[in-house]
């Protein structure tokens, strides 16, 4: 790539013989610890040999000849094939993916997986808040429901302010609803292994935060015991902005989920 | 025809003779080390709940899940909470040491094994960022990233200095890390721990087996030539991953960008807009608002994002363009490390872009920290570290400050 190339044309320039005197404008003493550049002259930039003369390729016997060919050739094809998966694993279907998907697929999972579709093709516009009640036992064996409360709210507000908001306050939540989302259909039936992963998960994920909110220790004070939970989404749209004429109801929607038991052990402390 | 095998020879012999982009590199592995270091640093608190077998998404999860995708985290080899705060440990270690270039090539992989345990452990707790440096970690490993800043290239001019005053050099430390991270490896080998996609375990015992021969190869090879084979083979794997890393760096502008580009509402010139007025992007609900009060500034930066994503890729053919385009890409992520607060994503990000800062540039940078770090030392009246050597080698401690 040119960009690249002509950064390194221009270090070959000025600065190539490595002369005992300090470059002009510089000023001694220079601390060998800094950032120097080790191998002065081009030739010798090859750590190791240490004092190796001056050597190409074209000094090599043919064995070895032929054994830089084959890496040559061997990188030159495993990064033209990487590159060539990897666009088309970012690309739209296509003719080309829809008769080759499985071998894309064989080569970018599981490390290579990629999503660059960052605010694309639009941003969201909505504000998705996850809410939650439980039903909870106290000390004296009575059950009471508590009223909801709105987790996403209280992330948010941990944000407020914060130069470094925490993957557990910005991404948690957020990605643990839309993975339910996406492998669940719209009665809420998961959707094969995922969709049980993902309900185990948001379930842990609320008895986490239940435990943890002062809130609700208060209302069951302090003893009581999470048996189940339910969780709803509160979606509402970003109101338009306002030079723009556009009208967008603000209502929000629920999605509802049904109550989920939660066993025992979870409940008490399982869940760090 | 004759030109055409001119150029073509002359390519060969360009990508075989030395690892392209010394500084680059460099600043690709300072930036990224330096990124999943302050992550993993601010979540310290927070890492049973992320990463901890006993998290939200507990190891059990992990377990099914990762039996179906068969990624590589170390972290299924153990349930155990001090496992865990091993490979945490680890990956703060590991990733301090790459960024100060000590045995880089090692550290690399140890980075990799790092970054790949805990986001594979946990993969719903991750976001663009993370994608970055997952995937840059995999190709740091191909990389002679240390050829300067770093303390392997200073290891290898005192070594050089040495040896040409006639000293013996040996080094201890390398085959002892060598040697107990090979049983390391064929404990867990043995064991049967090395389930799952056969990629990452084949990558580690590769460099094992590399890093073996190098060594073996440059103590008794008695011609020259072995050793200029590995070299030139380094060389060409180096350049290899680097131009991967600048493509994959043009793939994430080009479909961020023309994904963008079929977006209602980036084409009406509100889509800025909206991120800065959601819950979980919003630090600085003040900011937002004084940033999206004119509707024409919103419209010139979403259609100024869109087309700077868009271009980029095309920019690389003129090197005073692509600087812009650099300079204001940097700048971009920079705000948004603190409007949308994603710091951790801008600063992956950031250290992607640097692979195309051009080499003058990043001389002088490089200049100027000695040179703060110099004055520094002076300031405090700290005397000269004993380890230091000033007469060593005049001719090594002047190269390099040409810009």
């Amino acid at each position: 790539m040119d960009a690249y190339d002509e950064g390194s044309t221009a270090r070959h320039g000025p600065d190539a013989p490595s002369t005992p005197t300090p470059p002009a404008g510089h000023e001694a003493p220079v601390d060998p610890s800094g950032p120097v550049e080790p191998f002065g002259t081009d030739g010798q930039r090859l750590p190791y040999p240490p004092r190796e003369p001056r050597t190409g390729i074209a000094a090599l016997s043919l064995r070895y000849q032929v054994g830089v060919a084959l890496a040559l050739a061997v990188v030159a094809i495993g990064v033209c094939v990487h590159l060539g998966m990897t666009f088309l694993h970012v690309a739209p279907a296509n003719t080309v993916t829809r008769a080759h998907g499985k071998a894309v697929d064989d080569w970018i999972y599981p490390e290579f997986e990629q999503n660059w579709k960052l605010f694309a093709p639009n941003p969201l516009q909505q504000n998705i808040s996850i809410q939650v009640r439980a039903g909870v036992r106290g000390p004296d064996g009575m059950t009471l429901t508590t009223g909801w409360y709105d987790l996403s709210a209280e992330d948010g507000r941990a944000i407020d302010g914060n130069l470094l908001p925490s993957h557990t306050q910005q991404n948690e939540l957020r990605r643990a609803w839309d993975f339910f989302v996406a492998t669940h259909d719209g009665e809420n039936r998961p959707m094969g292994l995922r969709g049980a992963l993902s309900e185990a998960y948001l379930r842990r994920i609320m008895v986490l935060r239940l435990t943890d909110d002062d809130a609700v220790r208060a209302a069951t004070g302090g003893a009581g015991v999470i048996e189940r939970v339910q969780v709803r989404s509160r979606t509402s749209n970003v109101p338009p902005p306002p030079w723009s004429r556009e009208k967008v109801s603000t209502t929000p929607s629920y999605r509802e989920l049904p109550w989920w038991k939660v066993a025992r052990d979870e409940a008490e402390g399982g869940v760090r | 025809m004759n030109r055409f095998s001119l150029a073509v020879s002359g390519g060969i012999a360009r990508v075989t003779e030395a690892a392209l982009g010394p500084y680059q590199t460099a600043v690709v592995r300072i930036g990224f080390s330096a990124t999943w270091l302050l992550f993993l640093l601010r979540e310290l608190p927070h890492r049973h709940e992320l990463y901890g077998p006993d998290g939200p998404w507990s190891w059990d999860l992990a377990q099914q899940l990762i039996g179906d995708n068969g990624s590589f985290t170390v972290l299924m080899w153990s349930d155990g909470r001090v496992w865990f705060e091993i490979v945490y440990a680890l990956a703060v270690l590991s990733s301090a040491l790459l960024m100060l270039g000590w045995r880089t090539r090692t550290m690399s992989v140890l980075f990799m094994a790092g970054v790949l345990s805990l986001q594979n452990r946990s993969v719903f707790m991750g976001d663009g960022g993370d994608n970055v440096l997952h995937l840059m970690s995999i190709y740091l490993v191909f990389t002679r990233c240390a050829q300067v800043w770093s303390l392997d290239a200073r290891r290898a001019l005192r070594d050089r200095a040495a040896r040409a005053r006639g000293e013996r050099v040996t080094d201890r430390t390398g085959p002892l890390l060598w040697g107990v991270l090979g049983f390391v490896l064929v404990a867990v080998t043995l064991a049967g721990r090395m389930q799952g996609d056969w990629l990452i375990p084949v990558l580690l015992w590769t460099v094992w087996v590399v890093l073996g021969l190098w060594w073996l190869v440059g103590r008794r090879a008695r011609t020259g030539e072995p050793r200029v084979l590995l070299d030139v083979v380094a060389n060409i794997v180096h350049n290899g991953a680097l131009l991967v890393i600048m493509a994959e760096a043009c793939l994430i502008y080009a479909t961020a960008g023309w994904y963008k580009v079929q977006g209602s509402r980036w084409q009406d010139g509100t889509a800025v807009y909206y991120p800065l007025h959601l819950e979980y992007f919003s630090p600085w609900p003040g900011l937002a608002d004084l940033l999206s009060a004119s509707g024409t500034m919103v419209m010139l930066v979403t259609y100024g994002t869109v087309l700077v994503q868009v271009a980029f890729p095309f920019t690389l053919f003129n090197r005073r363009v692509k600087n812009v385009l650099l300079a204001v890409m940097i700048t971009e992520h920079a705000v948004i490390a603190v409007v949308l607060g994603l710091p951790f994503f801008s600063l992956a990000m950031i250290a992607a872009d640097a692979v195309f800062l051009p080499t003058g540039f990043l001389r002088r940078l490089g200049g100027r920290a000695v040179r703060a770090r110099e004055r520094l030392r002076r300031r405090g009246g700290r005397a000269r570290l004993p380890g230091q050597r000033t007469s060593e080698s005049p001719e090594a401690t002047h190269v390099g400050f040409g810009a």
